[in-house]
């Protein structure tokens, strides 16, 4: 998640528009969900691939690395739904465990692969999002879709305190490992314990001095920031529509 | 009278205790400063600083005493609250606890949004705040990949936008690299120039006595002297009580001139540059 958040602010499609990139990703991603279609999920992703790498100079090794982090759960996945266990073989495939037979049929097969390329497919136009916009442009589209500002704010509170929640727990850490904090298994455990409960003590005191700050800037209840706008290109929001046009007539045609 | 007699702030008998502590923090204090003034508050940790601050500002509201914010007095009632905290703005120590957003330009817009202005002037004074105080080559950092200096800057850049009358800065060199401590010194002595009045807490005595134009000692929520640097360095024996030692350049300046290396004046050198110019004059 942290190397996320700093490659995001690198892209080089951090200031296009975020609305675009949201209805993009968000539209791709439905299109290949709902279609099901091979075609269309390897155009997508091969897109996605493009844009992240070649337009937002995301690293391609970075890239790779963190389309490997859903595979796992993905071959697992699939190969559950390829691999059945029956008693009479199946088309594709079969072998003998006693009398039984780990088996798949072609259908199952294709089917399972149709399902990978979809899932990578998602997968890409997630990882397009979150590696090309942050965190608060994210949140800045949601409210301009009038999520409710309950819901934002805490997002937006939630986001920059979890980085000082972590940087505080790690540097308690820290400090008890140069004391030989965790030297064998009980040891850890207590350091554990005992960074959790001072982590909880300073996070009450944080929102209470926070609070405080906040009031001294006349704060009433009510989060009231200006967000940067980046202006939307005619010529972007043409393409995006052009993409999606040919991936909802690729899905249609296959 | 005319408005620019009325002082910044005046204090008479402020006592204030916080909740369950049975402890005053505060215990009788009288203070008066006079607008576009630069006074130094010195004095041990848990002295009342701090305290003090939240009470000039309407957070903490003070058990007696009253508090008068450019010649009227703080009412505890919405507006009233509002209208001191659009006068006094302070700029906590620890900058992680007053920058609640990610973005630098969404925390900066935060206090004069709260003011009411127009969104155009708003952004207007966002960027202008920004540029002045040298954030623009950092403002499109998340605020967890900021340095403390930085983080500095943006908290001060936080109240400046709101244009208070009078700025509290809460240790503002706390922790900070000797470049950032210098950029902020330099910030405040530009806040002076524009007639803000600055009020800020700090433990460096050789700053203090060569900034500021006034010195508030304090100790055990008491004030145990006020007045200039002078006055107030003169007397050892007080500095001692509130755990602070003279200022070096005075010590160095005095011990030199009872040997005779230079001659006493009559205003004693403020830093180590005037020192060292009236020794290359001998």
């Amino acid at each position: 998640m942290l190397s996320i958040d700093k490659l995001c602010c690198q892209s080089a499609l951090r200031y296009a528009n975020a609305a675009e990139k949201f209805v993009y990703a968000v539209l791709t991603l439905c299109i290949c969900v709902a279609g099901r279609s091979w075609t269309a999920a390897v155009f997508a992703f091969a897109a996605n691939g493009v844009l992240t790498v070649w337009k937002g100079k995301i690293p391609l090794l970075r890239y790779l690395r963190l389309l490997l982090v859903p595979a796992v759960f993905l071959i697992v996945g699939t190969a559950a739904v390829i691999v059945n266990l029956s008693r009479n073989p199946m088309d594709a495939f079969a072998l003998s465990v006693g009398e039984w037979y780990l088996t798949g049929s072609r259908a199952s097969i294709l089917w399972g692969l149709n399902l990978c390329a979809t899932a990578f497919a998602s997968v890409s136009c997630l990882y397009f999002l979150s590696l090309n916009t942050t965190m608060t442009d994210i949140l800045g589209v949601l409210r301009r879709m009038h999520l409710p500002s309950l819901l934002i704010e805490l997002m937006m509170l939630i986001y920059r305190f979890l980085f000082i929640l972590l940087e505080t727990a790690s540097a308690i850490m820290t400090a008890q490992e140069s004391r030989l904090g965790n030297r064998n298994f009980a040891v850890r455990v207590r350091s554990f314990g005992g960074m959790a409960s001072a982590l909880f003590i300073r996070a009450m005191k944080r929102a209470n001095a926070l609070y405080d700050a906040m009031e001294s800037r006349c704060y009433d209840g009510e989060l009231r920031v200006l967000a940067e706008e980046h202006p939307a290109r005619k010529r972007e929001i043409a393409g995006i529509a052009a993409f999606e046009t040919i991936l909802i007539a690729l899905t249609l045609l296959t | 009278m005319n408005q620019g007699k009325k002082p910044a702030v005046e204090l008479a008998g402020l006592s204030y205790t916080y909740e369950g502590s049975g402890i005053k923090a505060l215990d009788g204090v009288n203070l008066k400063i006079e607008k576009g003034n630069k006074v130094a508050f010195m004095g041990d940790n848990g002295s009342g600083k701090s305290t003090l601050f939240l009470c000039l500002n309407g957070i903490h509201r003070p058990d007696s005493g009253e508090i008068s914010i450019g010649g009227e007095k703080i009412t505890y009632t919405r507006k009233g609250l509002l209208d001191v905290r659009k006068k006094v703005g302070i700029v906590f120590q620890e900058p992680d606890s007053q920058l609640f957003l990610a973005s630098v330009y969404q925390e900066i817009s935060f206090g004069i949004m709260n003011l009411g202005v127009e969104e155009q002037t708003a952004r207007r004074e966002v960027e202008r705040v920004m540029e002045e105080l040298d954030i623009t080559p950092f403002r499109d950092r998340p605020a967890h990949a900021l340095s403390g200096g930085q983080k500095k800057q943006v908290a001060i850049a936080d109240i400046l936008v709101m244009h208070p009358e009078v700025m509290i800065l809460d240790e503002p060199a706390a922790a900070l690299d000797v470049t950032h401590t210098e950029k902020v010194h330099r910030i405040v002595e530009d806040l002076t120039k524009r007639r803000i009045t600055v009020l800020m807490a700090t433990h460096d005595i050789d700053y203090a006595y060569r900034w500021a134009d006034q010195i508030v000692l304090m100790k055990n929520g008491r004030i145990l002297k006020e007045g200039t640097p002078e006055e107030v360095c003169s007397d050892e024996a007080l500095l001692k009580a509130a755990g602070l030692v003279r200022p070096a350049v005075l010590r160095l300046y005095e011990k030199m001139a009872e040997k005779g290396f230079i001659e006493l004046r009559e205003k004693p050198p403020k830093s180590i540059e005037e020192l060292e110019a009236l020794i290359a004059r001998g």
